[in-house]
């Protein structure tokens, strides 16, 4: 399953128990459209922490990082990065 | 035929149909039909065994579903000056035990059978003129008894049938069950009035189809039902097709908050009818009533209309000073057609409060209702939600009532209950089980961004649960918060 298979998993499972992961746009402003709330955010970065094994700074901590799934998605993909090449 | 003339007004009146149009149909049960010397006939059989069995005056339990017979057996009831204690069919037993316990009511009757229970009491606990003793709906622990006296009732039914010209043969629906106050108007004026009464089966009171077919065969004149009753006619109503209802001259709807696409499909539905949005509580009666403007598109909450003849009210404060102007507290009412106040005189002082007249006369008895209600410049007023659903969710104050009107407002909701659970990491988390139409494809993403688009942040629930099927009512009809909370907080612990 690819990152974003996985978020998007983690999302529906966590915060929109009724949908399926395919019915959750990528794109979808989680904030905006209510779907996960400020503390729903800080329970996501959490897992994400936990689960891509990252460790998410205060300076990353900018809702934009974690406005979609997209987003999180590309935040996963930057950071690892940045690990993998020691950076 | 024996008749005292004695205890109720409105017993006799119902009565002396028989006298008058013995073969007009008095009420209509799963396609049968009771006439109205049918029903003289019933109630004197169970005149004949109350008076065999129960002393004069003791108060009688009627634990029967609603039918023909139940009618006739609160009449019997009635017309002897016992009063009659309604409790909830739905109620477990062990609390109509504590019903019966705090009316000091030793009779149950259920069939044909009387039960005696050893009285634990020497006084009777609700005042001699008592006509029915109905029960509130028991979403905050044990349901109240509520004793209505016959002066009361017997003004209702002459406010009501005046106000919706209910008289000989007019067909009336009933939805409500009979320990309902919606009965006092669906039923008692109806026969009083020797219209005919159609009973709603609780078995067809979920059913649109049902409900609809009722209103069709019998050319429905007077409807008086909560919303629920009306938003399943009116889905069912946009399915099915088939013509508006030309015959509905009223409709009424009460107890709770009218979803808009509810309203709408009222609208659209019964063409000719007045619509009338009634406000009430078990204890006081019908006390308010709006008429909808129809030329006008409604935005809710829709206000609460003028009072009923006789009916005074107020609102207080949170400091408990009385507010002249615009402003929002409390609402209290007084009304002619109100309770004597709880059988348990405990329960009853926190609710019910006597202000003493200037004059030395008898004074005013004020109900509490425990509803927020705002009062503009114009003096219009408008229900804001109930004082006891005011919760905190991480500091924020959030009304759970106005979180459920706001869901209702959503067109593909038929029913919405709102309530917190505990949270591990929230403290209390905001949640709702909203029910939708049978068809709809609305997810919990749709919801959310309704109600973000309606509410502050802190007010949109963390969990929203869409169902098709409905929602837990308590005896009353109320959306039972307390069984949602039971039943959505284990998948929620779990999911935390």
């Amino acid at each position: 399953m690819s990152n974003a298979d996985q978020i998007s998993e983690y999302i529906v499972r966590e915060f929109l128990p009724d949908l399926t992961p395919s019915q959750l746009p990528p794109d979808l402003d989680l904030l905006a459209d209510g779907a996960i709330d400020s503390l729903g955010v800080l329970k996501m970065i959490a897992w994400v922490e936990h689960h891509f094994r990252l460790a998410v700074g205060d300076t990353d901590l900018d809702p934009e990082n974690f406005r979609s799934v997209n987003a999180i998605d590309a935040y996963v993909a930057r950071s690892q990065s940045t690990a993998a090449t020691g950076g | 035929m024996t008749r005292t003339g004695r205890h109720s007004e409105t017993a006799d009146s119902v009565l002396r149909w028989a006298d008058k149009t013995p073969e007009a149909p008095a009420l209509w049960w799963k396609g049968t039909t009771t006439s109205y010397r049918e029903l003289a006939d019933a109630t004197a059989d169970a005149r004949a065994r109350l008076d065999e069995h129960v002393p004069a005056g003791a108060t009688v339990a009627v634990l029967d579903d609603k039918s023909p017979g139940t009618v006739a057996t609160a009449l019997a009831c009635l017309a002897t000056g016992r009063p009659a204690l309604l409790p909830s069919p739905t109620l477990p037993p062990d609390q109509v035990t504590a019903v019966m316990a705090e009316a000091h009511c030793a009779y149950a009757l259920a069939g044909t059978a009387i039960t005696v229970t050893a009285p634990a009491h020497g006084g009777g606990a609700v005042p001699p003129g008592t006509a029915l003793v109905l029960t509130t709906s028991g979403s905050t622990g044990i349901p109240k008894a509520v004793p209505l006296p016959h002066r009361a009732v017997d003004a209702f039914t002459d406010w009501a049938a005046d106000a919706f010209g209910i008289a000989e043969s007019t067909p009336v629906l009933n939805y409500a069950p009979l320990n309902f106050d919606l009965c006092l108007l669906d039923v008692w004026t109806t026969l009083a009035h020797g219209g005919q009464v159609v009973l709603v089966d609780p078995s067809t009171a979920a059913s649109g189809r049902g409900l609809l077919r009722l209103l069709r065969t019998h050319r429905i004149e007077v409807v008086q039902a909560v919303p629920l009753c009306y938003a399943l006619v009116g889905a069912q109503a946009r399915v099915e097709g088939g013509g508006p209802l030309g015959s509905v001259r009223h409709a009424a709807f009460t107890g709770d908050v009218m979803p808009e696409q509810a309203l709408a499909d009222l609208a659209e539905l019964m063409p000719g009818a007045r619509l009338h949005n009634i406000y009430g509580c078990t204890e006081t009666n019908d006390s308010l009533i709006h008429e909808v403007d129809r030329s006008l598109t409604q935005s809710a909450p829709m206000p609460l209309g003028r009072p009923l003849p006789g009916v005074r009210l107020r609102l207080r404060d949170p400091d408990g000073r009385v507010l002249n102007g615009p402003g929002s507290g409390e609402l209290e009412v007084s009304t002619p057609f109100q309770s004597t106040g709880y059988a348990d005189p405990s329960r009853a002082a926190e609710k019910f409060v006597l202000e003493a007249a200037a004059d030395g006369g008898p004074g005013t008895w004020w109900f509490r209702t425990g509803d927020l209600v705002a009062r503009d410049t114009d003096g219009a007023l408008r229900l804001i939600g109930r004082l006891d659903h005011q919760v905190k969710i991480r500091g924020v104050a959030v009304n759970t009532g106005e979180v459920e009107q706001v869901l209702l407002e959503h067109p593909e909701v038929l029913e919405a209950g709102v309530t917190t659970v505990p949270d591990p990491v929230e403290g209390r988390r905001l949640i709702a089980v909203v029910r939708l139409e049978d068809c709809s494809t609305v997810t919990s993403l749709d919801l959310k961004r309704h109600c973000t688009a309606r509410l502050a942040r802190g007010w949109v629930p963390g969990l929203l649960m869409p169902v098709t099927e409905p929602l837990p009512r308590t005896g009353t009809g109320k959306v039972d918060r307390r069984m949602i909370a039971q039943t959505v907080a284990a998948p929620a612990a779990t999911a935390s």
